[in-house]
């Protein structure tokens, strides 16, 4: 068990952001603060910014005005690759061009942050059974895996990057409750272990299985 | 051994095979008989017009002079790239330019002082096919490589994001879109090379033999050719796509708008 003081310091901080696109605005002096080894889910109605709000934390989207931080680091040109190095980033519908599901999970290996790490099938196996998936998907082609499948193959392999914050965008988007469920429990194993980690999702019960929900 | 000159009433009896292409493009309706006969006639006084400056670069062989004619044709070069690939200006001319004329220089001066061994490497017999040569063999590759990077980054933004937001460093994101942009640049060369002198016979190793020199000498050449040509291509595709990457993504590597505005048809 992490000390509690580790659970007081804000992974994630944003501080009066807005974001907009031409003349639409998405949302107005946004204030949130992720703790260390939390799980938050941003909840909100399509096209209120989710998706976007996690996109800026990456740098993907500018900000109108305000300011993020991740571990303490403010988000500029000079420091997002240093940020970034410190995330593991799950898209929606993300949709690799891998033939082979043992291409696609080693892919995020091959870089140069991710080597330490290392990539270990040993390891992707208990977060696949954790998840609720057959070890047989590993040999398998990718468009032979469901859409279900594939996004839990993607969760096991960011938690298998042993990064320090999490962020994934519907999660649970193309799961029945049974496998929502072993998600929630998925991820609180890995909150325990120290990981922070920030999602958008449309699924209430997902949403009440994290720590904090915060509605856009 | 001289070659024979073509006077221009046998060059017109031999424009006369043109009808038999044309006879079939226009019986089957393939709506190519008007670019075949504007292409014929484009190609025919294109030809004139370099014969008749090539002639005063060959009388004058000053080495300012043919430098300039490089400069000159990486400039045109460069404007071909812009229009073939419908990039923005601003993106493309310096990083193009950059690209074919340092790769141009290097590659052919090597050729042509370490291979060839000139006592004067600016010599217009050499200096301007070598180098004239390297660049149209680098326009094509850089046209389809600079086509295919693009694209690629366009169609497969989410992979590209997806690296970039695990950790990826901006070369490691841009990666897959290089090497698909080499697969599809090379492949069609590297297949020609293998079967080369098997299914027809290259140009080049023609053209000497047409003017005299033995089929020995003209396979080296040949070889030369092929192999000048092929790293001059790698080496400007690969210094243009840096370069222009440098354009082609924000401060945070967000990718911007690369191509010029154009209306739906």
């Amino acid at each position: 068990m992490l000390p509690t003081l580790f659970y007081l310091d804000a992974m994630v901080n944003i501080e009066n952001i807005s974001i907009s696109f031409g003349n639409l605005t998405l949302f107005r002096e946004l204030d949130l603060q992720v703790c260390c080894g939390e799980s938050v889910c941003i909840c909100g109605g399509s096209g209120s910014g989710k998706t976007s709000l996690l996109k800026a934390i990456l740098g993907f989207v500018p900000l109108s005005e305000g300011t993020i931080k991740v571990d303490g680091t403010v988000l500029t040109p000079k420091t997002v690759d240093h940020i970034r190095k410190k995330i593991a980033w799950v898209p929606q519908e993300l949709a690799l061009p891998s033939e082979w599901v043992s291409e696609m999970v080693r892919m995020p290996f091959e870089l140069k942050v991710n080597r330490e790490a290392g990539f270990s099938k040993e390891r992707l196996m208990e977060y696949f059974i954790s998840l609720g998936l057959e070890a047989e998907l590993y040999d398998k082609r990718v468009n032979e895996v469901s859409g279900g499948q594939r996004q839990r193959i993607m969760l096991a392999v960011t938690a298998l990057l042993d990064k320090p914050l999490l962020i994934v965008d519907e999660p649970t988007s193309a799961l029945d409750p049974e496998s929502c469920l072993r998600v929630i429990n998925f991820f609180k194993s890995l909150c325990s272990k120290g990981m922070t980690i920030l999602s958008v999702s449309h699924d209430k019960q997902f949403a009440s299985g994290c720590d904090k929900v915060f509605t856009l | 051994m001289g070659t024979i000159d073509i006077d221009y009433g046998s060059l017109g009896i031999g424009l006369l095979l043109m009808l038999i292409p044309v006879y079939f493009l226009w019986r089957f309706k393939t709506g190519l008989l008007k670019p075949v006969l504007i292409g014929t006639v484009r190609m025919t006084v294109q030809l004139f017009l370099i014969g008749a400056y090539l002639r005063f670069l060959f009388e004058w062989n000053n080495p300012f002079i043919n430098f300039l004619w490089v400069v000159i044709m990486v400039g045109v070069a460069a404007e071909t790239a812009l229009t073939r690939t419908r990039l923005k200006r601003s993106i493309l001319m310096i990083p193009i330019s950059i690209g074919f004329f340092v790769t141009v220089v290097l590659v052919g001066l090597y050729f042509l002082g370490f291979v060839l061994k000139l006592d004067n490497i600016f010599s217009a017999q050499y200096f301007i096919p070598v180098f004239g040569i390297i660049m149209g063999n680098m326009l094509g590759v850089n046209v389809i490589g600079l086509n295919t990077y693009y694209a690629g980054l366009h169609r497969e933004q989410q992979l590209y994001y997806y690296l970039l937001g695990n950790g990826a460093t901006r070369n490691e994101a841009i990666a897959p879109f290089v090497r698909q942009a080499l697969i599809k640049a090379f492949s069609p060369g590297i297949a020609n090379m293998a079967v080369t002198g098997l299914v027809a016979l290259p140009g080049t190793m023609i053209g000497q033999i047409l003017g005299g020199s033995s089929p020995h000498v003209a396979i080296k050449y040949q070889i030369m050719i092929v192999v000048i040509t092929v790293v001059a291509s790698i080496l400007s595709l690969m210094m243009t796509i840096f370069l222009a990457s440098r354009k082609s993504f924000d401060s945070y590597g967000r990718l911007l708008q690369v191509h010029k505005d154009t209306k739906r048809r």
